[in-house]
């Protein structure tokens, strides 16, 4: 690798930092307040079309939820100022981890490897059958 | 003029113009979103796709002259209708190279970084791939060398149409001209490109001209009753740049090895094809689209 070409990237990356501070500075991302009922709803009815939602359940930060569909669990989690969602199978929502408030869904996907969800106590007492 | 690169001639404008778009943005002046770690994700796949289309640069230069030692004519590029011709020429190649890289998952894998941004503004023209060079679409463009067309004016060309290109990331511009918008790609045009909803999807594959999605059907206006949202139809729940560059060739090696027998549909197929059907294509997503409009929108009755 040349100086130049060294020199340049060095440029570049000076710059990418100023512009990413700058961008941070602007505090100029989407409003995201927390997620209530109503939105999480329209979201996932968004990410889902068509789908069933039996049961919804909002994060308590309001950074996320969590839908029954059927046999399918619908997760929906804050990322930056939007939202990302996937679906895995209910029961191994189910059995995800629960500690401290916090319920750590693994998405098994490399471009979404794990949500995190605070809810008040999990699995849900009130699970419809 | 070999020495002529479009794009790093353009890069403190580049610089300039996002640092312009945030303040006015900032001033209430200007429409636009920056979000922090989206930024710093779209600027740094910016700065190293430089570095990795060096990789197989040597590759594609050989294979540039090569073709080109092979030439049907001889096509002087001092020669204004040379230039007036590749430009209609690239243009038409990317258009066809950006709908591939749309409708098929090899070559999605690498172009679908540029779409994994939930933002349009100007940061997002600057995610670009790494892995396009791998990906072999270059191959595309080596008929223009075949026909004579030296590869220095292929290679300006190209820069040309990368750098035209990065002004239309941009929410801070509504509408251009209705003669503009006509002809030219444009920032409404190119929203509809990165929107996620499924009635945008598959459109607008312009570099340029617009001219060419209305030539062969794939043209969809943006439309003011349906505001676009950005990015995939699965949304990525991760800023870890490695996961952005290179989570669709992962994702489509883990089906081979789990499926080999569907290994050429889970390849070529479309993006989100699987065997069993148990995934959304941008198809079935149009379609079921269309089905909930059509129930929610059920033929009026005659005579009102
Ligand atoms: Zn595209
Ligand atoms: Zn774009």
């Amino acid at each position: 690798m040349d100086k130049a070409y060294l020199i340049q990237l060095a440029a570049s990356t000076a710059a990418v930092s100023v512009l990413v501070g700058l961008a941070a500075w602007a505090k100029i991302a989407r409003p995201v307040g927390p997620l209530n009922l109503a939105r999480a709803q329209e979201l996932l009815s968004e990410e889902f079309p068509g789908r069933s939602l039996d049961q919804v359940w909002v994060a308590t930060d309001g950074a996320g939820a969590l839908a029954r569909s059927g046999g399918m669990a619908l997760v929906l989690c804050r990322v930056g100022d939007g939202f990302a969602a996937r679906q895995i199978p209910w029961a191994q929502a189910v059995s995800s981890s629960f500690r401290n408030g916090r319920l750590r869904i693994d998405l098994s996907d490399i471009s979404a490897p794990v949500a995190t969800i605070s809810l008040p106590s999990w699995p849900p007492k009130d699970l419809a059958a | 003029m070999k020495d002529f690169n479009p794009v790093q001639l353009a890069t403190p404008i580049f610089i300039v113009t996002i640092i312009l778009e945030i303040v006015l943005a900032r001033l209430g002046k200007a429409k636009a979103n920056y979000e922090a770690r989206d930024t710093a994700v779209s600027l740094g796949m910016g700065l190293f796709s430089g570095a990795a289309g060096l990789l197989t640069a040597g590759l594609v230069v050989a294979s540039t002259l090569w073709v080109y030692e092979h030439r049907l004519f001889e096509i002087p590029m001092t020669a204004i209708w040379a230039w007036a011709a590749i430009f209609l020429l690239e243009d038409l190649t990317y258009y066809w190279f950006h709908r591939l890289s749309h409708e098929r998952r090899f070559w999605w894998a690498a172009h679908v970084n540029h779409h994994t941004s939930q933002h349009y503004n100007l940061s997002t023209a600057l995610r670009q791939t790494w892995t396009g060079g791998v990906a072999g679409t270059w191959a595309l463009w080596l008929p223009l060398a075949f026909l004579g067309f030296p590869p220095a004016m292929i290679a300006i060309q190209k820069g040309i149409s990368l750098v035209y290109q990065y002004w239309i990331h941009t929410e801070a511009i509504r509408r251009m001209p209705k003669w503009f918008e006509a002809v030219f790609n444009t920032p409404s045009h190119h929203r509809v490109h990165h929107a996620r909803n499924p009635r945008y999807l598959d459109s607008n594959y312009a570099g340029i001209l617009i001219i060419w999605d209305r030539l062969f059907g794939t043209f969809q206006p943006e439309l003011d009753e349906e505001p676009c949202r950005y990015g995939t139809v699965k949304n990525l729940a991760t800023f870890n740049i490695l996961r952005v560059a290179f989570h669709e060739w992962i994702g489509m090696a883990a089906d081979v090895v789990r499926h080999p027998r569907h290994a050429l549909g889970y390849i070529f197929g479309r993006p989100g094809w699987s065997h069993d059907g148990s995934r959304d294509t941008s198809v079935t997503l149009k379609a079921a689209w269309r089905q909930q409009q059509a129930r929610a929108a059920p033929e009026p009755e005659a005579g009102t």
